[in-house]
This record gives structure tokens, C-alpha cells and sequence, in this order.
């Protein structure tokens, strides 16, 4: 089927009945299909992808910027490399950055990308809020770290900003310093940005289903999109209510967390940890899901135990809201308490463990493909099991009394993040580059990005195990040389640096592929679902020249193996579209960019506590969101230049 | 009322049937108001928490509250609950005037719930209770006051609604018009809460329905009374447009989801109610 | 490496539950894993780095000396053995997996397809099972020792010792409640915390400001000090000894470098250490030679910011090195210290400083009273030498960077001035600072304050 397309747009259409709309300059559809204005109008749910994972990708090299700053001064005991201060607000921004800024965007980026096409779908199910989800995104990416530029410095507070080191009282002991305020005030903003992009994939996985694709067929990273979604959902809230007593708390002078007005600031790591908790499952889910679909590609057979290990997802999401406490093992909270949670936090290892036991039986059997992507996805099976157990360790209790806020908890979690988290990110990179681009990396030069990353990631981070039981705290500027932590931290440093090298290596490869790789075929592994039957890379601008109908587990794989058979039903399917009007698509719009701009004007004036200002963004935002609902969601329709279906 | 007049024999967004058979814009909602649940439930424990824990400068809460008053401004919530659902139903059924009188009842009785809260306000800061005093302040004054937020975008929600009903089917242009609608609608709301809020005070002041009250009334609040009147008007005058207008049956979703959301802060309000007020007499 | 010390099991509650539970079994394997561990690192550690010291260091988790940190370590080989066994089987069968069933060329992409099989639901099911027992290996010994660690057994509960100890941005107080002090209340320390060796001691965790938590690793885990909440924990060091400490919980700009000590003393010990707490600062008499001839002045260049203030003599040996901080100064020089004396008032020391008996009665600061006798001083920092004591009075800013001697203390009304003047409303310090210390004063200071023993 061509893929070449002609378009018309609603209230052009020639073909209606009925009479032109006059449509008012303000709401003009802004129509650029390429350029600037197609960027920052654009309601296409690839494009929107590619801003999140472009908009990611800068912010983990920032974040990993931070961190090799951070390794350097720890590189040798009592280095006077960087200040206190300046470690300080390192480690804080280091942290905030690669999970708000860096993971989750990552993540959304193939959620975005990938979710509609995985369940045949032409767009998401409000492609303007999708649009807004991404600019609110970047409002709240630039408000937090707008502190660097400015005389107040960065937040300082650790990414956690534990009560009541965030107060007035001690945060700006001697003059207004607004680092927290910009921290509090970009977590919330990103909190908007992560409901609202939610909120979108769970209506779009429930709804936009093409026919056949029922929840159990559904690809499992699609899987975990939704329960990602239902996390991101359920457990920001808690988080926007402790930063909005916070904001209340610094701004205007109520007392949830001031010890003077009878506060307490345990609570704040309560409300803190019941998000923080689920938004570790934020991180580690999507990653899951990347891996459940490169593993049955190169393994060249299903998925093992499909059921299980949808379910084992569903049951990870659902116990992680009830673990949060063991963040808190050391904070007192007597022995029954402990006792659950801790029991809690090893049942938790069960699901965890059946992901990974359904993974090899994946491999059992298969015919393995050892190719780029594979090499990330093994290598995430083995970094995040390694990560899974120092997570056993914690979750006894007394064990952890020793280790929490130790560098054995910084090594745990860098396996699960990095090892984990990144590995099947950049796997995924790999993975889809084709589809998305068009091009393929070299395997030689993928694989060698692979071992430096993953030698480099190793010796960074296992060295960390003995320094935190030979205890060594965390978030420490300097440590003295006689405490037997010397080597340790010397080869995490070196480490840090080949990692360094391995993920400029890894980039420059991927902006050479993007610009000069070798091109491919549509279906360059052999895969099995179906985001790889569009009718070109990179997929044309509706996805699909007909909906796809799913008769399968692995839509792509049955459609491959029962040619004939599908290739009649499409032909039909594209008719009946045709008939009904061609096919239908979202038109772009201003709205969702001027509405967040109105956010960020006024987030930055309302952290300077110039009111006028904020109320002024606040407009702008009204008025972006009015027109928004104005201008309504209009649309255009595509006709497929094929003479079979040419019935105009 | 044709429906699909405007936008063409073409428009998928309305026929397109989803795979569940529910509306996208309804189970949004329903995902949404599991979020502010959530919302809901992280201020109704913080207020909890410190209500049972010791902090300082703990106020006479009795001594403040008024359960006439907000029982009063809970029934009227709970009847705009009501309005709102016969509205949802009108719509459903095409008739499009119904459906503006229901919307209009319903943004009615959300109001008389904000100016009972407005009031209550006053009256708790002038007995010494703010958000800075102590705890109780703190705890209270956030959660009710977000839970007022609600109300108030769930009013302007209702008004958008109601002025959307006037989009004229023929596509000339509206949004000049529909903007002027809207400020109007804030206008009287803002100088109608104030002179009601004046009367009331006059009525207090002067211990009851008399002539000092009147004078009291006129005297201080007739800039507010005027305009409210002359809005009032202009609200009539917009609202006769006889025009052939865009909405119709398939807007019954939209209004749906609102209902969801307005039965839902209706909802919640039970259970602050209930949590902080109701708790206290026990 | 680790020492077994079956005396204390005796008087530790858990163990005498029986002589085949689960942990005894683990128990003696323990030593073995460690060594196995040890072994296997070995070559990926020895070329080069010469002696081996990754888990011997002076706040190593696993060198314990004390029941609570043992109980503790004892869990966490439980956790490691069960975790490590698992490794080594699912580890083996990916490997194997890996290695088994990996295409041999890569250009036969399409060639080959494999039984498209689905899954096995009694294969998952026996796992889930085995992962559930697995975790209960864990949770029964887990179990026993959150209610062993979390306060002082009930029959050592009439032996125990009561500590209150209280953080500060970035230092620690220790108040004794069971020794008073005619007309001087509590007898209170700062950064050095002595304990009765072989009696439990339970530790009140106050905090004066932010969050802090208070960490021993060779003596117990660390349990937070949180505003408004009443914390404790306990611990026991079952013999004397000197044990270095940090707290663990980010608490600001020199979170890095707020750490502590602690001294486990034998009984005779302790009670002769309160008695000479108890009594106020001692004084030197002016114009009199007690202990020699005056020293010679010694060196002092500042060695700059983050400056080691460590020694590998004082390491050697740091209980010894206690006891002879007991002792008097060889060589003082009275009218130095007099000196001292004075400028100590001079430079508004005594405001936030208390020393008993002498001037200075301020309580937002460490007491000084026996400062003379500490080993360490900028709460654990340095050594508390001559030169480390001129460092830390004429350059604090330096050694702990934001400390209130430096910045000042802000207050409801406007700032106590510290070394420099803070601006409330920008934030930067006025040109000319508040207090100077020269060399000289410096030196004085330091004669001063070392003769307080």
C-alpha cells in the first residue's frame, strides 16, 4: 500500500456538505508539517515522543555532568575540588535531574512514541493535553534549574528536602533564598506534566485499542505504560500536597512542618515516601516492559508466561504503595511498624523475582540474536538482578539500620537505576532507532558502547557496596583519608569516567547513525509486534495506512505467518475507512504551548513573590486553555493515493 | 439543533465508537478524580494527624464553628448535586433551555456554597482562627480552602458550559462574544458575593430585618448592589439568544464528565463535613 | 576478621532460643563467607593496592564490638547467604541460557524459529513458591532482631546507662541525666561520648534543629534524631574502647563533616571520668611554672580547606591516645594561658561557650569545660591538637564551612554576629569582619583551651 497521501483539512474539505466555518485569526490552525512551528504545534504523538526523548537525553547528560563532578571531588579523601555548597547542590540536582528530568521524560518519550502504535492506534486520545503534557514538562524542567544561573544558586536541599532542612528557618537563614522555592515550584509543575500525560495513556490504552486488541493481547510494555500511568496517578498527589504545605509553610507562614507550631516533620517523609516509593516502580516498570519486548525479538519466541508477568506487574504497582516506610527503617517507628514493612518490602521481591524467572525462560529455547539491542537488554537482567538482591538486603530491617543512607544504599540503587532503568532505555534506543529513523548503529560500535557503559558502570558502583558497609555516609563532601575508603572511592571515580567515555561514545554514535547510518528495512529484527507493521521508517504521520485488526498475542508475528489472510482484511478495512471519509487526524494547535507558557511566567514570578506577575501568567494560561476549548479539536482527513480506495 | 451542522458530515470524534464503549472525556474523569482522591486523602490525613496530636495554641474549635451555617451550605451542595444531574439529563435528551436553567440552578447553588464559605472565612478570622494562628488554622484553612478551589473552577467550569450553549450553529463569529459573556458572569458574581455578603452584615449589625439594616445595606454596598443589577440584566439580555445553536445531544458528554467531577467535590465535601466539623461534636 | 564472641551471646537474649535456629546456622558459616568473599576480591583488589582494608576501617559494619551492630551483622549474612545462593543458581541458568541457545551466525536471522512455546504455569508457580520460602529465611531472623535492637533487653534494663544526645548543625551534645552537678544541673558534653564498656546504654536522640541520626557502626545502626519526635536507640560495647562516628542524615552545608566519638571506659574508669567531668574548669595559676619549663612555640601554617586532621600515630592507638589526653600538657605557659583566658572573653567567646567555673556560660555552642581533654575537636574532626586547635579558631570557615562560630546565629531580632556580619537581606558578609583572630591570639586561645582538662 503507498504510502504517498494527500491531505485536506476540515473546514476546506471540498468533499462536505456542509457550509465553510468562519474561523476567527486567533484560532487559525497553524498547519507547518515541518520547521519550527510543526514542532512547537504539534498534537502528533511521534513528534511529541521525540521532544520528551530529546528533551531527556539532554538533561541525563546534564545530570551525568553533575555526577562526574561529583565522583572527581570524591575521587581522592579531603579534596578541596568543589565547595560543600556546591556538592551540595550536586547531589541534589544530580538526583532531581535523572528522575524527573532524565528517566521519566525517557520513559514518556516511548510511551508517547510507541503505546499508540503497539495498539494500533492513530494518535492518543487528546493529542493537544499530550502536547501541553510535554510543554509543562519542559516549564517545570526550566524552573528547576534556573537556579544555577541565578545568585540564589541551586536547591541544595537533597531531592528528598526533608523537613525541616526546606524551612525558612534553615534553608534561608540569612536572606531570601529562593533555590528551595524553585525546587518546590518545579516539582509541582512537573507533577502536572506527569498526571496530565497519565491521565492521557490510561484513556488512550483503555479506548483507542484497535479491534481485537483486547487487554490480554496487549503488548507488554503497553502493560506497563498503564500501570505506570495508574502509579504516576495515585501517587503525585501525595507529593503536590507535601510541597503545597511546604510552599504554604514558606510563603505564608502556616506550620506543617515547623516544630514551633507543633509540626512534624516526620510527616513530610511520610507524604514524601508514599510517592517516593511508587515512583520507584515509576522508574523500574517502563524499563520491564522495554525488556518483556526485546527479549521474545531476539530470542525469536514469545514471551514466556505472558500472564504472569503482566500480572506480576499489576502486583508491583499495587504493593508499592504500601512499602514506603522502608525509606524510614531509621526513623523509629517502633517494632510493629517495622516489622510489616519490612515483611511487606520482601513480598514485593516476589513478583520482582517472577519477572526475572519468566525472562530466562524467554531465552530457554529461543535462538538468540545477539545483537545491540540484546546485549542492553541482558545486560539489564543481570545489573538489575544484582540490584534486586542488595534490595533483599535492605528490606531486613536490622541489616539496613547499617546500611540506609550509606553508600551501600547508593550502590543498591544505582544497579536498579542504571543497571537497570538506563540499560533498558538505551536498549530501547537501539531497538526502535530503526523504526523511528529509519537508519541502523553499527553493531560493532553498539557493542562497544555496551561494554565500556557496562565495564564503566560496574566499577563504579561495586566498589560503592564496600564503602557503605565499611561506612561510609552519603551525601558527603569530603571523607577523611584514614577511614580505609581511599581505593574504593579512587576506582568508583575511574569508573565513572569510562562510563563517562562509554555513553559519549554511545551518543556519538547514535548522531552519526542518525545523520550518516546505514539504512534499513521496516521490519529490521524480525519483531513480533505491532508498532513495526507501519507502512514506512519513519512511520508516516497516521501511523497506519488502515487500522490494524489483532488476532494475537504477537500481532506482527501472526500477521507474518497468515499473509494472505490478513492482507484480504485490510483491503477491506481500508475501503470501509475510505467511504467514511479518509482518514482522520487532530489538526495541530497553538493552545497547549501558550497555556504552559502562562504556567511558567507565572511559576517564575510567584517564586519571586512578584504576585502581579504571577496573576499576569496565570491569565496568559486561562486564556491559552479558553481558547483551547474554543477553537475545539477540529481535524483533517487523509486520503491514501491508491486507486483501489480513490472513491472522490 | 443540528449537531454535526458546524463541523461537517465528517466529524470521527463523535461517532467514532471507543473500544470500552465509554466516552474518552468520561473515563478521563473517572481517571482524574481518582487522582484527586488521592489529593483529597493526603489533606484530609495531615488535618487528621494533627488533630490528634498535641500543638500549641489549640483554638476553642466549638466555640467557633457553626453547624446551622454548615449544614445549611452542605444541603444546598448536595441539592446542586441534584441540578446538576437533572441537567445532564435534559442534555441527553436534546433540550437544549432546560439544560441552561439546570446549569444556571446549579451555578446558583455553588455560589450560595462559596459565599457560605467566604463568610465562614471572615467570620472564623474575626474570632481570631487564620491560616497562621495555630495548627487547626493551618490544617483547615488548606484543606477547605482546596476543597473551595474546586468548587469555584467547577462553578467556572458551569458558566463555560452554560456560554457555550449559545455557539451559534451557522459558525459566525462567537468568542469576542463569548469572552464579553464570561466576564459579565464574573462581574455580577463578584459584585453579587459582595453585596450579599454586605446584607448580611448589615443584618447582623443591625440585629435583624429593619430599616437601620436597609439604610446600613445601601449605605455601604449600593456600588456592589448597581452592579450586580445592571449585570443581572445583561446576563438576561446574552441569555436570549434565539439563534439555531451548535449544542446539542452530543454535548451530553461533555456535560456529563462535568457532572462527575461537580458530584464528586460534592462528595468529598461529605466527608470534610463529616472529618471536620461532624468529628468535633463527638 | 570478625570475632565470635560467644561470652556476649550469653547475656544476648535472641541466642538462647536454641541451639539449631536458623541463624546459629548461618552463624557458623559466616566467618567462612566472609573470608570466601575476601578471597574471591582478593585479586581483583591486591595488585597494587597493597593491604587490604575495604572492610576494616575504622566505622566497618562488620568489625563489630558490640551485641546490637552483631545482631545486626548477623542479619545482614543471613540476607547475603540467601540472596548469594540465589545468585549463583538463577545467574547460573541465564548464563547457561545465554550461552546454550545463542545463534551461532547472525546472518541466519530468519532461519531458524523456535518452538513459539508460551510458558509453563506449573514452572512459575514452583518458583514463586521457592522465592517465598526464600524470604522466609530472612523474615524469621529478621523478625527477632527488630525487636532485639530496638531497646535494652528487659533483664539488662536495671544496668542500663542513660545518655541524652542531641544534634546540632553540625555537632552533637551528650547530657548525662544521672549526673547532676550541684547549682550547674546536667553535666553536659560536646562530640565525645564516653560510656560505660560492657553495661547497655540507651541513647535519647534529640534534635535541636534539622534532621541528624546518630551512627556507630561498630557499635549499633544508626536511628535517627528528628524535630519533635522522641527517638532512641541502645548499644552496647562489650569492651573498652574508642569508636568513631558520623551522622547519616544530610543535615546541611557541613553535613559532611559533622562526626563524633565514642569511649567505652571500664566501670572504675567511667566513675573516676563523671567525677572529674563534674568538677568545674580547672585553673592555672598565673606566674607559676606547674609542669616544666614553657614549650617552645610551635609551627603554624594554615594547611587550607578540607585539610586532613588526622594522624597515623593517634590511629595507631586512638584509646591510648584518649588516656593521655587525660593527662596535663607538658610545658605550660601560664601566662599564656591567662592570656588566653582573657581573650576568650574579649572575643565574645563566652556568649555562645560555656566553661564552668570560668567565664562563659553559653549553651548554643559545645561546652569547653574539659575541651583540654578531648581528642578531637570541630565536632570529630581534628585531631584536638595545637596546630588543628589555631586552624579551627583563626580559620574556621575553613575546616566547616557555614558553622554558626563563623556565620553567626540568626535570631527574631536581626543576626548574632559570628567571625563575620551577615547582611540578612542579601545574605553576604560585610567587609569587615566582626571578630579577628591574629597568630598571636590564636596562640593564646590555644594555650587556654588545652589547659582546660
Amino acid at each position: 500500500m503507498s504510502a504517498h497521501a494527500k491531505t485536506d483539512f476540515v473546514g476546506h474539505d471540498t468533499h462536505a456538505a456542509a457550509p465553510v466555518e468562519k474561523r476567527s485569526w486567533l484560532l487559525t490552525r497553524p498547519t507547518a508539517k515541518t520547521g519550527l512551528v510543526s514542532w512547537l504545534t504539534t498534537v502528533d504523538h511521534k513528534k511529541i515522543g521525540l521532544l520528551y526523548g530529546i528533551s531527556a537525553l539532554f538533561f541525563f547528560l546534564v545530570g551525568g555532568f553533575e555526577a562526574l563532578l561529583i565522583r572527581i571531588q570524591l575521587a581522592v579523601p579531603n579534596n578541596t575540588f568543589i565547595s560543600h555548597q556546591l556538592y551540595n547542590e550536586l547531589f541534589t540536582m544530580h538526583a532531581t535531574t535523572m528522575i524527573f528530568l532524565a528517566v521519566m521524560p525517557l520513559s514518556a518519550a516511548f510511551f508517547n512514541y510507541m503505546m499508540p502504535l503497539q495498539i494500533g492506534a492513530r494518535d492518543v486520545a487528546f493529542p493537544r493535553l499530550n502536547g501541553f503534557a510535554f510543554w509543562v514538562f519542559l516549564a517545570g524542567a526550566i524552573v528547576l534549574n534556573i537556579g544555577w544561573f541565578v545568585k540564589s544558586g541551586a536547591p541544595d536541599a537533597g531531592w528528598f528536602g526533608y523537613a525541616p532542612l526546606t524551612s525558612t528557618a534553615y534553608s534561608n537563614q540569612f536572606a531570601g533564598d529562593m533555590s528551595t522555592d524553585l525546587w518546590v515550584m518545579g516539582l509541582q509543575i512537573l507533577g502536572v506534566s506527569s498526571v496530565v500525560g497519565s491521565l492521557n495513556f490510561i484513556v488512550t490504552i483503555i479506548n483507542m485499542r484497535a479491534p481485537g486488541m483486547t487487554m490480554m493481547r496487549l503488548p507488554v510494555f503497553t502493560w506497563m505504560t498503564l500501570v505506570t500511568a495508574f502509579l504516576i496517578i495515585l501517587s503525585f498527589p501525595a507529593i503536590t500536597i507535601a510541597l503545597v504545605e511546604l510552599m504554604m509553610d514558606r510563603s505564608f507562614g502556616t506550620s506543617f512542618f515547623d516544630v514551633s507550631g507543633g509540626g512534624l516533620p516526620i510527616l513530610w517523609q511520610h507524604l514524601f515516601w508514599i510517592f517516593g516509593h511508587p515512583e520507584v516502580y515509576i522508574l523500574i516498570l517502563p524499563a520491564m516492559g522495554i525488556v518483556s519486548e526485546i527479549l521474545p525479538t531476539f530470542a525469536r519466541k514469545p514471551l514466556f508466561g505472558y500472564p504472569i508477568i503482566v500480572f506480576s506487574g499489576a502486583t508491583i504497582g499495587f504493593l508499592g504503595f504500601g512499602v514506603w516506610s522502608h525509606h524510614m527503617f531509621t526513623t523509629g517507628m517502633g517494632t510493629v511498624a517495622t516489622a510489616a514493612f519490612s515483611l511487606l518490602t520482601m513480598a514485593i521481591a516476589v513478583p520482582t523475582g517472577v519477572k526475572m524467572f519468566n525472562w530466562i525462560g524467554t531465552l530457554w529455547g529461543g535462538h538468540l540474536q545477539m545483537r545491540t539491542p540484546m546485549m542492553f537488554a541482558l545486560g539489564f537482567m543481570w545489573m538489575f538482578m544484582m540490584g534486586g538482591f542488595s534490595g533483599v538486603m535492605h528490606s531486613a530491617a536490622p541489616a539496613d539500620a547499617q546500611q540506609q543512607d550509606s553508600y551501600f544504599v547508593v550502590a543498591h540503587f544505582h544497579y536498579v537505576l542504571i543497571g537497570g532503568s538506563i540499560f533498558a532505555l538505551l536498549a530501547g534506543i537501539h531497538y526502535w532507532f530503526p523504526l523511528i529513523f529509519g537508519r541502523k548503529v553499527s553493531e560493532f560500535w553498539g557493542k562497544l558502547s555496551f561494554w565500556v557503559i557496562f565495564i564503566g558502570f560496574n566499577v563504579t558502583f561495586f566498589p560503592m557496596h564496600f564503602l557503605g558497609l565499611n561506612g561510609m555516609p552519603r551525601r558527603t563532601a569530603v571523607y577523611d583519608g584514614n577511614m580505609g575508603w581511599n581505593d574504593a572511592n579512587l576506582i568508583a571515580t575511574v569508573g565513572a569516567l569510562v562510563l563517562g567515555v562509554g555513553i559519549a561514545i554511545y551518543f556519538g554514535v547514535m548522531i552519526y547513525t542518525y545523520f550518516k547510518g546505514e539504512k534499513t528495512t521496516h521490519d529490521e529484527w524480525d519483531a513480533r509486534t505491532l508498532e513495526w507493521t507501519v507502512p514506512s521508517t519513519p512511520p508516516p504521520e497516521h501511523n497506519f495506512d488502515v487500522i490494524p485488526t489483532v488476532h494475537a498475542r504477537d500481532a506482527f508475528w501472526y500477521e507474518k505467518t497468515h499473509k494472505a489472510e490478513i492482507e484480504k482484511e485490510k483491503a477491506e478495512h481500508a475501503k470501509a475507512e475510505q467511504d467514511h471519509g479518509g482518514i482522520h487526524m487532530p489538526s495541530q494547535s497553538w493552545f497547549p504551548i501558550v497555556a504552559a507558557t502562562g504556567l511558567l511566567i507565572g511559576a517564575i514570578f510567584f517564586v519571586n513573590h512578584i504576585m502581579i506577575g504571577a496573576i499576569a501568567g496565570g491569565a496568559i494560561m486561562f486564556l491559552g486553555v479558553y481558547l483551547w476549548a474554543v477553537e475545539g479539536p477540529g481535524g483533517y482527513h487523509i486520503h491514501l493515493d491508491d486507486k483501489n480506495h480513490d472513491k472522490h | 439543533m443540528s449537531t454535526h451542522a458546524a463541523a461537517g458530515a465528517i466529524d470521527h470524534h463523535h461517532d467514532h465508537t471507543t473500544t470500552t464503549g465509554i466516552p474518552n472525556k468520561k473515563l478521563f474523569m473517572w481517571a482524574f478524580l481518582a487522582s484527586d482522591c488521592m489529593f483529597f486523602g493526603a489533606l484530609i490525613s495531615t488535618h487528621l494527624i494533627y488533630r490528634l496530636h498535641e500543638t500549641p495554641n489549640q483554638p476553642d474549635i466549638l466555640g467557633i464553628f457553626s453547624l446551622e451555617l454548615t449544614s445549611f451550605s452542605t444541603f444546598i451542595l448536595l441539592m446542586s448535586s441534584l441540578l446538576m444531574a437533572l441537567a445532564v439529563n435534559t442534555c441527553q435528551k436534546g433540550h437544549v433551555g432546560a439544560t441552561r436553567k439546570m446549569l444556571l440552578g446549579t451555578i446558583l447553588f455553588g455560589l450560595i456554597f462559596l459565599a457560605c464559605q467566604v463568610y465562614e472565612f471572615n467570620h472564623f478570622v474575626h474570632l481570631g482562627l487564620t491560616l497562621n494562628s495555630n495548627m487547626f488554622g493551618s490544617t483547615f484553612y488548606t484543606l477547605t480552602g482546596t476543597h473551595g478551589v474546586h468548587v469555584a473552577i467547577g462553578v467556572l467550569w458551569l458558566v463555560l458550559m452554560y456560554i457555550r450553549t449559545f455557539k451559534p450553529a451557522d459558525g459566525s463569529p462567537w468568542i469576542l462574544k463569548s469572552f464579553i459573556h464570561l466576564l459579565v458572569f464574573a462581574v455580577v458574581i463578584v459584585a453579587g458575593m459582595k453585596a450579599l455578603l454586605g446584607g448580611v452584615h448589615a443584618l447582623q449589625t443591625a440585629h435583624g430585618l429593619n430599616g437601620e439594616a436597609i439604610s446600613l445595606f445601601f449605605e455601604h454596598d449600593f456600588p456592589a448592589i448597581v452592579v450586580s443589577a445592571v449585570g443581572l440584566v445583561a446576563l438576561v439580555m446574552l441569555g436570549r439568544d434565539r439563534k439555531a445553536v451548535e449544542f446539542g445531544e452530543a454535548n451530553a458528554v461533555d456535560v456529563e464528565s462535568m457532572g462527575l467531577y461537580w458530584h464528586f467535590v460534592d462528595i468529598v465535601w461529605i466527608v470534610i463535613f463529616t472529618v471536620v466539623y461532624l468529628l468535633e461534636y463527638i | 576478621m570478625v570475632q565470635y564472641l560467644p561470652v556476649t551471646r550469653l547475656t544476648n537474649g535472641t541466642y538462647l532460643l536454641g541451639q539449631m535456629t536458623l541463624p546459629s546456622i548461618f552463624r557458623s558459616l559466616k566467618t567462612r563467607a566472609l573470608s570466601c568473599a575476601a578471597v574471591a576480591a582478593m585479586p581483583l583488589f591486591l595488585g597494587g593496592w597493597g593491604n587490604w582494608n575495604w572492610l576494616t576501617g575504622p566505622q566497618s559494619t562488620f568489625d563489630t564490638k558490640g551485641p546490637v551492630a552483631e545482631s545486626q551483622l548477623d542479619v545482614f549474612y543471613v540476607t547475603l547467604w540467601v540472596t548469594g545462593i540465589t545468585f549463583v543458581i538463577v545467574a547460573g541458568i541465564l548464563a547457561y541460557a545465554t550461552f546454550k541457545f545463542r545463534a551461532r551466525k547472525t546472518d541466519d536471522l530468519k532461519a531458524v524459529i523456535p518452538h513459539q512455546g508460551h510458558g509453563n504455569p506449573l514452572i512459575e508457580l514452583g518458583l514463586i513458591g521457592l522465592s517465598v520460602l526464600a524470604l522466609v529465611f530472612i523474615a524469621v531472623p529478621t523478625l527477632r532482631a527488630i525487636w532485639y535492637t530496638y531497646d535494652v533487653p528487659a533483664e539488662e534494663k536495671a544496668s542500663a546507662y542513660e545518655v541524652n544526645a542531641i544534634g546540632l548543625q553540625w555537632w552533637f551534645k551528650f547530657e548525662y541525666p544521672a549526673e547532676q552537678i550541684d547549682g550547674a544541673g546536667t553535666l553536659v558534653t560536646g562530640n565525645e561520648l564516653v560510656i560505660p564498656a560492657g553495661r547497655p546504654v540507651r541513647i535519647n536522640l534529640r534534635t535541636s534543629d534539622v534532621i541528624h541520626s546518630f551512627w556507630v557502626p561498630k557499635l549499633a545502626g544508626k536511628v535517627d534524631m528528628i524535630p519533635n519526635r522522641g527517638n532512641h536507640l541502645w548499644l552496647k560495647a562489650d569492651e573498652p574502647g574508642y569508636f568513631w562516628g558520623q551522622c547519616a542524615e544530610y543535615c546541611g552545608e557541613s553535613h559532611a563533616v559533622m562526626r563524633f566519638r565514642v569511649i567505652a571506659l571500664n566501670e572504675t574508669d567511667f566513675a573516676a571520668w563523671v567525677a572529674h567531668q563534674k568538677t568545674p574548669a580547672r585553673t592555672v595559676a598565673p606566674y607559676s611554672v606547674l609542669n616544666g619549663a614553657p614549650a617552645a612555640p610551635y609551627e603554624f601554617n594554615n594547611p587550607g580547606r578540607n585539610a586532613p586532621g588526622y594522624s597515623a600515630d593517634f590511629d595507631k592507638a586512638p584509646f591510648a591516645a584518649w588516656q593521655a589526653k587525660q593527662e596535663i600538657d607538658a610545658g605550660e605557659d601560664p601566662a599564656l594561658i591567662a592570656q588566653g583566658r582573657q581573650i576568650f572573653q574579649q572575643k565574645t567567646c563566652t556568649s555562645c561557650h560555656a566553661v564552668r567555673g570560668h567565664e562563659g556560660a553559653g549553651v548554643t555552642a559545645p561546652d569547653l569545660t574539659h575541651i583540654g581533654s578531648r581528642t578531637t575537636i570541630a565536632a570529630g574532626l581534628l585531631e584536638n591538637t595545637k596546630q588543628n586547635l589555631h586552624r579551627w579558631i583563626a580559620h574556621p570557615n575553613e575546616v566547616k564551612p557555614g558553622n554558626k562560630m563563623y556565620v553567626g546565629v540568626p535570631l527574631q531580632s536581626g543576626v548574632m554576629a559570628g567571625y563575620v556580619k551577615i547582611d540578612p537581606a542579601t545574605g553576604k558578609p560585610e567587609e569587615t569582619p566582626h571578630i579577628t583572630v591574629s597568630d598571636a591570639e590564636a596562640r593564646a586561645l590555644v594555650a587556654y583551651l588545652h589547659s582546660l582538662k
